[in-house]
């Protein structure tokens, strides 16, 4: 196909030392007239400094209240080919390892269905296909239905959960981050396609406290892998380190935001009833502190970023919970918490916004979980506990006396 | 309420809302609910009458539920 439009602005953004993103749509214009079109849109937005796009909308596959993302162009006439240009939210393996034959496979059917633009991934996880027509929708989910694929979340509905690579990539993987992701996915099956929420609902699973994915700053709820045993300490290999050049009184020691280490010069202490797990030391001194069992995970609730607030990262539920199949802990908790948000949440209000509305203490109370220190998110901030006159018919001060 | 009479009243509430007030899942259960029928009932019956395509949901800034024959309607719209 020759070209079908002066791109003078986006050229500007291929200059440079990075892969440019116009490179890429180029190569799909020179054989896909969407593409092509979304091109010249594109470049016309930019000129005239305005989008041209319609977004949301009614379009659909049959049975799913999410996965497609309606999107109209308003000068259809100019621009024919993205007068319909949908995008198609596919649910992603879990730590996104695919075979490039199934990557070939997306890509293929994506070639012929669609504009062969693609977005690997969006920032909830899911493979992100961009723009088709609505007649193609049915077609391309029954295509990637028979071939293992299912249509991801959107809209007031729970999203794709996502995971970092966990136990199949890294050793410190605290918990089976990709294990925990699919039987979720499996769950709430109802929950992903069929919107029944006031808003979204994001899981994000990582294996240890690094938190790769950025679980406490991006999901609604985020299972964070921890451990509860000390820190094993090599010594041999701590003093390698400082041999090497590390300097392990700057560098470890007075970085430790618990101040529970301490360096003579020949051995390293850790005091661990003050560590906060942060894993800054384990992480930067690799192989020589390792965390040891009993594994879990700690699950905080609330993350987002636009709130009215300001950002806010996610806030401690469980400090400690097993995570092992079939995972039912977590399960309950989720059902039970999405019940009571869902019941109580006005359109477009995250569950981390609810609980700021209504109050920690009715949630816990929602959700059957008494206050412990390490909900405490600021000092002299959240006062959990209110007596109410049952409590204090019991006189439980006289237990706590003796 | 049998299950055919259920889903013909909720179809009937989303029809008559058309224009005026959009119906999320949880309103038609909470609708339901104040006329004794259990939640468990509504979202059976949502889901029929949506897996039948008598009804879909709709994404206007949150995730509604209305009725199929908008679809063709919105299409033709949107391009006026």
């Amino acid at each position: 196909m020759t070209k079908k439009y002066d791109t003078p602005l986006l050229d500007e953004l291929e200059k440079g030392p990075f892969p440019s993103f116009v490179t890429e749509m180029k190569k799909a214009a020179a054989k896909n007239p969407m593409a092509a079109d979304e091109l010249g849109l594109l470049e016309k937005s930019f000129r005239d400094k305005v989008t041209y796009w319609k977004h949301g909308g009614i379009v659909g596959v049959r049975g799913y209240g999410g996965g497609v993302i309606g999107r109209y162009c308003e000068l259809a006439d100019q621009f024919p080919g993205v007068a319909h240009f949908h995008t198609v939210r596919i649910n992603q393996p879990a730590g996104l390892f695919y075979t490039s034959e199934a990557i070939r496979f997306i890509c293929d059917v994506w070639d012929r269905y669609g504009s062969g633009l693609t977005n690997f991934h969006g920032s909830t996880g899911d493979i992100i296909l961009l723009g088709t027509i609505t007649d193609n929708l049915e077609p391309l989910a029954t295509i990637f239905s028979l071939n293992g694929f299912d249509l991801g979340g959107s809209g007031s509905a729970m999203r794709t959960p996502s995971c970092c690579v966990g136990p199949a990539r890294c050793e410190w993987a605290m918990i089976d981050t990709l294990d925990i992701t699919y039987d979720l996915t499996q769950e709430f099956q109802d929950e992903l396609h069929r919107p029944s929420f006031p808003y979204k609902f994001k899981i994000k699973t990582v294996g240890c406290p690094v938190d790769c994915n950025a679980a406490i700053a991006r999901a609604d709820l985020s299972i964070i892998g921890t451990w509860k045993g000390p820190i094993e300490i090599d010594q041999d290999r701590v003093r390698d380190y400082a041999k090497k050049g590390v300097n392990i009184q700057e560098e470890i020691v007075n970085l430790c935001p618990g101040k529970c280490i301490t360096w003579d010069g020949n051995n390293l202490k850790i005091d661990d009833s003050d560590c906060l797990h942060c894993m800054h030391c384990i992480t930067k001194l690799s192989g020589a502190l390792k965390p040891t069992p009993p594994f879990g995970a700690t699950i905080l609730i609330g993350s987002k970023a636009p709130f009215v607030i300001g950002a806010t990262l996610s806030w401690v539920i469980f400090p400690f919970m097993e995570m092992k199949p079939p995972y039912q802990e977590i399960k309950d908790f989720i059902r039970k918490a999405t019940e009571w948000w869902s019941e109580y949440g006005k359109n477009r209000e995250r569950i981390g916004e609810l609980i700021l509305r209504l109050g920690m203490r009715e949630f816990l109370e929602t959700v059957g979980l008494k206050p412990t220190p390490e909900m405490v998110k600021e000092p002299r901030r959240d006062p959990f506990w209110f007596w109410k006159e049952g409590d204090l018919e019991g006189k439980p001060w006289e237990s706590w006396l003796k | 309420m049998d299950r055919e009479e259920l889903k013909k009243q909720i179809y009937t509430l989303i029809e008559q809302a058309q224009g005026k007030k959009k119906y999320k899942q949880m309103d038609v259960i909470k609708h339901f609910r104040n006329l004794g029928v259990p939640d468990s009932e509504t979202k059976e019956a949502i889901r029929e009458l949506v897996d039948g395509g008598k009804l879909i949901y709709t994404y206007m800034g949150g995730s509604y539920i209305e009725l199929a024959s908008k679809l063709e309607k919105f299409e033709k719209d949107i391009f006026k």
